[in-house]
């Protein structure tokens, strides 16, 4: 509560009269217009300028399509692209919730047992340096093409971060606040729900804002090898048909559609951390700097 | 209260106990040392004397290399067991994520009492150490001082027999500390069966505090000498500037010297 009157000193100072709260207005207009502005200005600034270099070098739209017909091509297709976002968030949010699931409780296992831990971490960290495009086929082979077979690829692909964080987090518990809960003779698991994974909990958001991305990323790569056609193929199965079409703004279109999807997930996340931890954990209070 | 220490029962029973650290350090040498029901005890020394040796060896947190050690006529850590002990550090350890109430009724949520009785007992510790209009406050918003309360609240909450204290207010600013060691002389008054047993480097905060003060000297940790404080209670800031105090504080500080 103290911050909040700290970074908006203009509200207890101006409250009530008119003055104070046109000053209040104009002043966040110009505090947005700080932080909007010079991207906003640079935004503009390369797009017009990308427009004007096509148009004038006549390069040819297969090669470098003008921003303009970008965004006729995403209209033109909307519904198709609508269709492989869709599928593409689908096959993304169920693999990274999977990643989450099993890796926190992994994790959870590792940590109650230092014989487990040394034995399964090391395995742990070799399986996370095999390349996912690697495995992939068998996972295909396994799982068949489809849903099924790139949802395990992109849960595989945010499977680790989110065991690691989690386990460095679960791991490095204040060492007094241990030494609490066993005098008041907290049973293991008490001590593992009460203490460990509250307290890993600034870990496992760090985990979840690198997982979610990833899912994203495993969830195209998943397309690509996996991906089945017909009428609800994935982002990644539109950007392998667009391209050997030569549909070039199409496939600009569509990477842009996955990397603002990729930034919407990340920021939902984001909000997510913030909610967990704004009432305890220095990493996502309110700074008093303005 | 003064003469408990005749009569009373013996909560703490040392008999040259020796902790010796795997490295060869010899922290505590044969210390021969008995603590009764109802005292408020004070082991003061210099960093190195093994006052926080003996202290983890009372809860159980490391066993003695030698010698015997009974807490309430049991091994320490089986005396942990009985939950009549309660413990403060020097760090107030409540949980960030857990509001005042939530960290206060810890140990009795450990221990599976229910959620009512954990509301009253949090009631009454919290309006004790004067922290009830903070209940459903987060630990982040309190001060220094008031999080020793909470500290110290959740400490008593189990009711404990034997209160274990370490260098609890070595933290806090001098106002602070001295405001809360009137409260702390307050709350173990109003249980004459509660021991307190409190570690300290700083000589007047255990003259002030003490029925008796353990003075420990390094190299090897040993109890180089008991000294009564005779002073009745209730002692108040007065106490502080009397003949009497300057008195003690001299004794401590030469026996401090050996």
């Amino acid at each position: 509560m103290r911050e909040e009157t700290m970074t908006t000193p203009e509200l207890s100072f101006g409250a009530g009269t008119g003055a104070g709260s046109a000053k209040l207005r104009n002043s966040s207009l110009k505090k947005a217009w700080k932080t909007m502005g010079p991207p906003g200005v640079a935004f503009i600034l390369f797009i017009g300028g990308w427009e004007l270099f096509c148009r004038l070098s006549g390069l040819k739209p297969y090669l470098l399509p003008k921003p303009s017909d970008i965004v006729q091509a995403a209209l033109e297709n909307a519904s198709n692209l609508w269709v492989s976002v869709y599928t593409t968030i689908t096959e993304a949010v169920l693999g990274f919730l999977l990643s989450i699931v099993l890796g926190v409780g992994f994790a959870i296992l590792l940590a109650s047992s230092k014989l487990i831990e040394r034995s399964i971490y090391p395995y742990a960290i070799i399986m996370q340096t095999i390349p996912i495009v690697a495995i992939a086929p068998i996972i295909v082979i396994w799982f068949g093409a489809g849903m099924n077979a790139i949802i395990i690829i992109a849960f595989l692909i945010g499977f680790f971060p989110m065991l690691s964080n989690t386990l460095i987090g679960l791991n490095s518990t204040d060492h007094n606040m241990k030494n609490l809960f066993y005098l008041y003779n907290a049973s293991s698991l008490q001590t593992m729900f009460r203490l460990r994974l509250p307290a890993a909990l600034p870990y496992i958001v760090a985990g979840l804002k690198i997982s979610c991305t990833l899912a994203v990323i495993g969830a195209i790569v998943g397309e690509y090898i996996a991906g089945i056609g017909g009428g609800n193929g994935g982002l990644g199965y539109a950007i392998t048909v667009a391209s050997s079409r030569l549909q070039t703004a199409y496939l600009f279109a569509c990477g842009l559609s996955a990397s603002l999807l990729g930034i919407a997930f990340f920021l939902l996340v984001n909000a997510f951390s913030k909610w967990m931890l704004s009432s305890w954990h220095e990493s996502e209070m309110k700074s008093s700097e303005g | 209260m003064t003469n408990v220490m005749t009569q009373a029962k013996e909560w703490v029973k040392m008999e040259r106990l020796s902790k010796v650290y795997p490295n060869g350090t010899v922290a505590v040498k044969e210390v021969d040392l008995s603590i009764h029901e109802g005292e408020f005890l004070c082991f003061v020394g210099p960093s190195g004397c093994g006052k926080s040796t003996i202290f983890k060896m009372i809860t159980g947190l490391s066993n003695p290399s030698s010698g015997t050690l009974q807490v309430m006529g049991k091994a320490a850590s089986e005396a942990r067991k009985q939950s009549d002990t309660a413990f403060v550090f020097q760090d107030h350890t409540l949980l960030p994520w857990n509001s005042v109430i939530d960290n206060v009724t810890l140990p009795l949520a450990l221990r599976g009492v229910s959620r009512k009785e954990r509301q009253q007992e949090a009631e009454r510790v919290l309006e004790m150490v004067g922290l009830k209009d903070y209940m459903r406050s987060m630990p982040r918003e309190l001060s220094g001082g008031m999080k020793m309360r909470a500290s110290i609240a959740r400490a008593l909450v189990a009711r404990p027999k034997l209160l274990l204290m370490d260098e609890p207010f070595g933290a806090l600013d001098e106002i602070t500390r001295q405001t809360l060691q009137i409260e702390l002389l307050e709350l173990w008054r109003q249980d004459p069966e509660m021991t307190v047993l409190f570690v300290t480097h700083n000589v007047f905060e255990a003259v002030f505090l003490s029925t008796r003060i353990a003075v420990m000297t390094p190299r090897p940790g040993k109890v180089a000498e008991l000294i009564d404080v005779p002073v009745p209670f209730p002692r108040d800031e007065s106490f502080r500037t009397t003949p009497e105090f300057g008195q003690i504080v001299r004794s401590v500080s030469q026996a401090l010297k050996h």
